[in-house]
């Protein structure tokens, strides 16, 4: 194909909801010459624009990429269902926003694999490419197809329809993939040699090169390289000191989710909440120095002219500069009229202090509050520790500080979890209710968030089995009565979806079958919940011969062979073995800012540490 | 914030990609543009304060315009070339600006002022321009042509104020039409089109300019 009908698309653009979606054109695009010989990568986040743009990671990736000369970066998302169908009533490919050029003209598609509710949309979009969506049926005339994210820790279910994976931080990763596929294709190398070459760098996977067999019971015997050469298991990567942060953020010209900046002020996180599938994989701890978050900062409104900044790490609290940051927020931008959001502050009064100095800014909006466990047990068995009269205290202070609304989130289904437990989620909602309603009346206003646990992979939970949906939406539907009754609002995971990410996030390579059957079968967007996708999945299950309980239902043997074995993250599975037992009796581990509990990651990653400067990390 | 406010009337072109931007998200485009602007803008005081913008009238999606008009207002008086160089370097590359002017704080507003817009309208290429005259003509004999819009029933014809037949530089049958444009009587350009049994679509329409009360 020669390039995109650009007079059909603006036609079929008229017949479709919000078409802004489809055309680029935002402010900081970066459109370079298509006609000039460069390495071109089409960055996709397989999920709707609305969704997707405003990803950290792909702006990131999207900005390194173009600095450089001789690379060119566009981006693609995924249709919504009524611009599907007029692409292919019109028989036009799926295109980039920049150049609008079609899918299968780029050199390498990267995918952006965030989560795992959207595997169908990218075969979805593979297929609305013209590109055969199985990665042995392609060959040096198709483009190279990459996956990377934070659901390729566990990338087995999706390995037929991908020739690489980037395990890890791709920040650096990219370029050297981008060399590689560029001398590759000068040389004019067939495929194989250039996914025999990527296999060699560090933090790529490849998984064609890799033998799976598995025990009689259907758990896995051994995962193998399949020749000489290629690594037996494959280590993440890391950046050891975080880049230079992204300015100049593209605008949006639609309005869309989350429509605002971030500012990632810390990577990682050293609490060890044994449910956390970010603070496991995204060690160790990197921070930013306050002095170039403001400038940074100050760089990205001057070039977007956003009114809402998001300073996002995992912990905000546990930055060693938290306090200076806000304070200096607040000097430079207090009259500029912006709005500031600090997510993921831990439970004491210090956090109050943080968010005085941001609320100033702007007033109005709640304070959020994630004990994720009522009772001082469960919460030692997720280690999450916190005394009950610390929590309680903080509330009332952030009552006194003229906050009218706190967010509580918990999680329900985690392991030894019993009624009491759940009841003290709704007491404890309405004590704090009450406690508001002592210091401001009746204004106050109590969400409680419910989460059901999804054991995920390389957590200390790995091993446990899900949850099953009735006991969950027993527990579900005594909290939305008490709820009600008190005047709360409550939101949840519908159980359904809770089961779905957990097939995908815990499956292994039979998965890949059953992904495609679901696809074939008409599912997609299969996180947006309105849509009969469950029924669509167990009947991919069945006609691929496979159990979905075996994935969800099934507690695992320590010993067993886990489908994500051969991915490194830097933490040992032993330590994670331990922590496991530890759980189960009830014992806390300390942040490990404090002492080294040797997770693996000093091991894995020490060469890499930087020895001074603000970049060290979190690591003693 | 004593000071007198500046209120500054900006012209522009909308083009290309930014035809598929709705109302709202075109004004909040501009909003951004403004702060990116560092512009001394004035805010609305009070307890949610936003920036003081006015847009002369929605676009409908899909259309272009090399008339559209908005208001915004500043804290202090700047040269207005000053004022447009800045906005230029900040807004995107598919909105051109023609025209920034100061002007007097006590004019009306844009939207209670606008009563008429002008349209040039180019059809597809397998319609010859007597079809198109025709299909035109023959509603305008009726009583009245009726539309349906949100429920509401709207007759097109007394918002027709003048129209003309005439070709473009590749002599292609061009319509241009002025229609009214004001609160109460709002006429669409598309709709007559579907009412003539065209797909807009297939054709372009272009907003050319905006007709104000003297």
């Amino acid at each position: 194909m020669a390039g995109t009908n650009l007079d059909l698309i603006e036609k079929i653009l008229y017949h479709v909801e919000k078409p802004g979606r489809y055309v680029g054109g935002e402010h900081n695009q970066i459109v370079k010459d298509w006609s000039q010989p460069r390495t071109k990568w089409c960055l996709i986040f397989p999920d709707l624009y609305d969704i997707g743009q405003t990803n950290l990671g792909l702006a990131m990736l999207y900005q390194i990429l173009n600095e450089r000369e001789d690379i060119l970066a566009e981006r693609s998302f995924a249709p919504w269902t009524d611009m599907e169908q007029e692409l292919r009533n019109h028989q036009i490919t799926l295109f980039s926003l920049e150049n609008k050029q079609p899918l299968s003209a780029f050199d390498i598609l990267g995918f952006t694999l965030p989560y795992e509710s959207i595997y169908t949309n990218v075969l979805n979009i593979l297929d609305l490419a013209g590109i055969p969506l199985l990665a042995a049926e392609r060959g040096s005339d198709y483009p190279l197809i990459l996956a990377g994210g934070q659901a390729c820790f566990n990338p087995e279910p999706m390995t037929d329809f991908f020739d690489a994976f980037v395990i890890g931080e791709g920040e650096e990763v990219v370029l050297e993939i981008s060399s590689l596929y560029a001398a590759s294709k000068a040389a004019n190398q067939p495929k194989q040699t250039l996914l025999r070459q990527l296999a060699q760098i560090p933090g790529v996977y490849v998984p064609s090169f890799y033998d799976v067999s598995y025990n009689p019971d259907g758990t896995i015997a051994a995962i193998a390289p399949k020749e000489e050469g290629i690594p037996g298991w494959v280590t993440k990567r890391i950046v050891s000191v975080l880049p230079p942060h992204p300015r100049k953020f593209l605008v949006p010209n639609v309005e869309i989710v989350h429509d605002r900046m971030s500012i990632e002020i810390m990577r990682g996180c050293t609490r060890g909440c044994r449910f956390c599938h970010a603070g496991v994989v995204n060690r160790p701890v990197r921070q930013r120095d306050v002095d170039e978050i403001i400038p940074a900062i100050e760089d990205a409104l001057e070039s977007t002219g956003y009114e809402e900044v998001g300073l996002l790490s995992l912990s905000s609290s546990d930055h060693t500069q938290i306090l200076e940051i806000t304070r200096q927020v607040h000097e430079h931008f207090h009259d500029q009229k912006l709005a500031f959001s600090l997510p993921s502050l831990r439970i004491a009064s210090f956090s109050i202090d943080l968010m005085r100095e941001l609320k100033d800014l702007k007033p109005g909006g709640g304070f959020t509050l994630a004990p994720e466990a009522a009772t001082e047990r469960m919460r030692a068995v997720i280690n999450k520790p916190l005394d009950d009269e610390v929590f309680f205290n903080t509330v009332r202070e952030i009552f006194e500080n003229g906050w009218r609304g706190i967010k509580l989130y918990y999680m329900i289904g985690l392991p030894t979890e019993t009624m009491e437990d759940v009841e003290a989620i709704l007491a404890t909602a309405i004590k704090v209710q009450k406690i508001g309603r002592s210091i401001l009346g009746n204004r106050v206003k109590i969400h409680l968030g419910i989460a059901s646990l999804i054991p995920k992979p390389h957590t200390p939970f790995q091993w446990l089995p899900v949850e099953s949906p009735d006991s969950i939406q027993q527990k579900l539907d005594f909290l939305k009565a008490g709820t009600r009754k008190a005047g709360i609002k409550m939101s949840y995971n519908i159980p359904d979806s809770t089961l779905l990410e957990s097939w995908l996030s815990r499956g292994d390579r039979k998965l890949n079958r059953v992904i495609l059957n679901a696809w074939k079968n008409g599912a997609k967007f299969d996180a947006w919940g309105e849509r009969d996708n469950l029924r669509i999945w167990r009947q991919s299950f069945e006609s691929a011969g496979i159990d979905p309980d075996f994935y969800s239902y099934r507690e695992r043997s320590l010993a067993e062979n886990l489908p994500w074995d051969h991915i490194d993250i830097g933490v040992k599975k032993e330590y994670l073995k331990r922590d496991y037992n530890w759980s189960l009796q009830g014992r806390t581990r300390p942040d490990c800012r404090g002492s080294c509990f040797t997770c693996g990651i000093l091991e894995a990653f020490g060469d890499k540490r930087p020895a001074e400067g603000f970049g060290y990390w979190g690591c003693p | 914030m004593n000071e007198t406010p500046v209120r500054v009337r900006v012209t522009y072109a909308k083009g290309g990609n930014l035809r598929f931007i709705g109302h709202l998200d075109t004004q909040r485009m501009f909003e951004r543009a403004l702060r990116r602007s560092k512009l001394p803008l004035r805010y609305t005081q009070g307890f949610n304060k936003h920036l003081r913008i006015n847009l002369a009238s929605a676009l409908p999606l899909g259309f272009t315009s090399v008339a559209e008009m908005l208001d915004f207002w500043m804290n202090e008086p700047l040269e207005p070339d000053l004022i447009r160089t800045r906005l230029t370097k900040s807004l995107p590359a598919e909105i051109k600006l023609l025209d920034v002017r100061l002007i007097e704080n006590n004019l009306p507003s844009l939207q209670g002022s606008l009563i008429a817009s002008e349209y040039e309208i180019t059809f597809p290429d397998h319609l010859s321009a007597g079809q198109i005259e025709n299909s035109l003509e023959e509603l305008l004999r009726g009583e009245s042509i009726p539309i349906t819009r949100r429920g509401k029933s709207i007759d097109l014809k007394p918002m027709i104020l003048d129209y003309i037949f005439t070709e473009t530089e590749k002599n292609q049958p061009l319509l241009r039409i002025r229609m009214s444009s004001s609160a109460s009587a709002n006429a669409r350009p598309d709709d007559l089109l579907e009412k003539m049994g065209l797909d807009p679509a297939e054709c372009k329409v272009e907003r050319t300019k905006l007709i104000f009360k003297e």
